[in-house]
């Protein structure tokens, strides 16, 4: 059937009709529950009675009373006219939270789990999501220095001016060997700062790693050169990944070769001249 | 050192006394003479005399070697006009 307007939202299919099987009394049960006798409406032998206290008939939830009682010949039937007996389907976008009575029970979701790096998660369960970086640590050389240095064992301090920070669990320092916090992939970055006098001459720097707490080897290495006839200061960053695979025979250091000792590697307590930053990337 | 690598603190000369990391300091953040430390144990701790000496002849050898570089560049700059060559090409080709 084709409609004029917009489409009623709800469908009603039918209304419900119960027969009452009769007898000498004035009340009877309702199929269904009524707010009151104006919900429904009553005929006995086929003659509308007239709903009210005063009336004909009261009702309230499933009884229906009488104001006099019939005999088991009367016929008497009632339409729930407070109570259509319908399909309804919401239309498509239209329910809103504010209709849910309550919280979704997880039996009836499609998914009963999430998965979280790769882990299923329940709903309505726990699981702790490990941030991305939870470790970064800096530290510089405070002082100048000059040589060859296997490594730069000296005058090492974890960055503290104004304005700098760190993150996690620190690295532990001793003699210029750096021990790591934890296992992981670590990113490990090595800042040279290099004045040469009036020179050309160079100095080499290196990352070494030992996997067994006591051989060491280079895994980056950089160059920093002067320039003759001027005072110059030069810088140069080398980095490297760590795979840190056990705390106590992973470790890294740094080391350093000058050409001529007139030139210095810059230290400085106040900003990162000469330095290094361990960044734990994630798990090994 | 200043930027422009003047030397300007005891720790210039002391850098310049031995090679490697043989002093420190007691307090980074305070590098006074009363602070300084001595982590090479082969080397010994200058007095404070000597490092202002030391510090005082580095700035006068800085300061002579900027006067003689300015000379040899003067000195040059003028063979260079005897042989005939003007301001312009001597600038050009040597930059001085």
């Amino acid at each position: 059937m084709a409609y004029i307007g917009t489409i009623p939202a709800e469908a009603y299919t039918s209304f419900a009709v119960q027969h009452f099987t009769t007898s000498a009394t004035d009340t009877f049960t309702l199929d269904f529950p009524v707010a009151n006798e104006n919900e429904i409406a009553l005929f006995i032998n086929n003659v509308r009675q007239e709903p009210g206290s005063s009336y004909a008939y009261t009702a309230s939830g499933t009884t229906l009373t009488l104001s006099s009682a019939i005999t088991g010949s009367d016929s008497m039937y009632c339409v729930f006219i407070g109570k259509a007996v319908q399909t309804v389907t919401p239309a498509s976008g239209s329910v809103t939270n504010d209709m849910l009575a309550g919280s979704i029970a997880n039996a009836k979701l499609a998914n009963s789990s999430i998965t979280l790096n790769g882990s299923a998660v329940s709903l309505g369960g726990s699981a702790t999501i490990t941030q991305g970086i939870t470790m970064a640590d800096q530290w510089r050389v405070n002082t100048d220095f000059t040589g060859d240095n296997a490594p730069i064992s000296s005058n090492w301090e974890q960055v503290d001016t104004g304005g700098q920070g760190t993150l996690g669990t620190a690295m532990s320092q001793s003699s210029g060997v750096f021990t790591f916090p934890e296992t992981g992939i670590y990113l490990v970055t090595f800042q040279l700062t290099y004045f040469a006098s009036n020179s050309s001459s160079r100095t080499d720097f290196s990352i070494q790693v030992t996997t067994n707490n006591s051989t060491y080897t280079d895994v980056a290495l950089g160059q920093v050169n002067g320039t003759s006839g001027q005072n110059a200061y030069s810088s140069s960053f080398i980095n490297t990944l760590i795979d840190v695979t056990d705390t106590s025979n992973v470790k890294v250091r740094f080391k350093n070769n000058n050409q001529d000792n007139s030139n210095t590697i810059q230290g400085n307590t106040n900003y990162n001249a000469t330095g290094a930053t361990f960044i734990r990337m994630g798990d090994t | 050192m200043d930027i422009n690598g003047k030397p300007n603190h005891i720790e210039d000369y002391l850098v310049r006394l031995h090679t490697g990391q043989w002093f420190g300091w007691s307090d980074s953040k305070n590098k006074v003479y009363a602070n300084l430390i001595i982590h090479d144990s082969s080397k010994t701790k200058p007095t404070e005399q000597e490092c202002i000496d030391g510090l005082a002849q580095l700035q006068a050898d800085y300061d002579q070697a900027i006067i003689d570089r300015e000379a040899k560049k003067a000195s040059a700059k003028q063979k260079l006009q005897d042989l005939g060559l003007t301001v312009d090409e001597i600038k050009e080709a040597f930059g001085i």
